[in-house]
């Protein structure tokens, strides 16, 4: 039982280090910083992150924001990001999921917001 | 949200309007996860203490006097924490049952309720008798309850990431 308990424990570890990472940061890669404009095809203002399906000249990108109090808090509300609306975002692909962005900031209506 | 895929009870869970209000209200989720930090602090926090009495800390204290104190306050971190994890569950219900961190959450949290029912229905009835020393089997229960506690919000948190 104890020997079982230990493995499984140990086995909640080493996931950290050796699963691919999706909402955290570290499943992106910070070295390639990507600017991509385009017009929003669906949005979600959701917890725990809000995202767009950003459409863009050569490929659909799904661009995972921040949560939507956070957001709002600081100027974007949900309007902000409708489909139809040109937006840029700067931020960085995803590791392993292609298409997957994590935006550090988005640019919508002339308005620029962090969104770390 | 992308396209809902999954077992029917899991997108209709997902469907349901709690569900809907966890994504969509704007201080809901994290006024949740608060509860749910809450609830798992009584928890695991009762259960430890009582753990580290069993391995032999603080043998001054009595083991009974201590059990009745601590283990009601375990229950009711339990029933704080199940309705709020459900909640937030609820909100992304299909994505989250495929993620590695929250499968082996259950599977842990499984382990941990079996190893408190194992001990409370059979090593602690003998309490009365131990005098200052537990025994080995206790012993053995307490830090098995220990590590599958750490487990449990090691994977809580790690689900944010994985």
């Amino acid at each position: 039982m104890n020997r079982l308990n230990a493995l499984l424990f140990g086995a909640a570890l080493t996931l950290s280090a050796t699963a691919q990472a999706h909402h955290g940061w570290s499943g992106y890669d910070a070295g390639q910083t990507l600017t991509l404009t385009g017009e929003v095809a669906e949005s979600g203002y959701m917890h725990p992150h809000g995202y767009v399906k950003l459409r863009t000249p050569d490929k659909t990108w799904t661009v995972v924001l921040a949560p939507p109090s956070r957001m709002e808090r600081r100027g974007l509300p949900r309007e902000a990001l409708a489909v139809g609306a040109t937006v840029t975002v700067v931020g960085y692909p995803h590791r392993d999921t292609a298409d997957e962005l994590r935006a550090e900031r988005i640019t919508a209506a002339g308005n620029t917001v962090e969104l770390r | 949200m992308p396209d809902p895929a999954g077992p029917a009870l899991l997108v209709w869970l997902e469907a349901t309007a709690p569900a809907a209000a966890m994504r969509e209200a704007l201080w809901l989720y994290p006024a949740v996860e608060v509860v749910h930090i809450l609830g798992f602090v009584l928890l695991v926090g009762a259960a430890a203490m009582f753990d580290l009495r069993l391995l032999g800390v603080a043998r001054g204290l009595d083991l009974n006097a201590l059990a009745r104190f601590l283990l009601p306050w375990s229950r009711t971190g339990l029933a704080v924490v199940v309705p709020s994890g459900l909640l937030l569950f609820s909100a992304h219900a299909t994505e989250m049952i495929e993620n590695p961190a929250f499968q082996l959450k259950l599977a842990l949290i499984l382990a941990a309720g079996l190893n408190a029912w194992w001990f409370h229905r059979g090593v602690m009835r003998g309490a009365a008798a131990w005098g200052g020393a537990t025994p080995r089997r206790a012993r053995l229960a307490a830090g098995t309850s220990l590590l599958l506690w750490v487990g449990v919000i090691a994977c809580g948190r790690l689900l944010a990431y994985l």
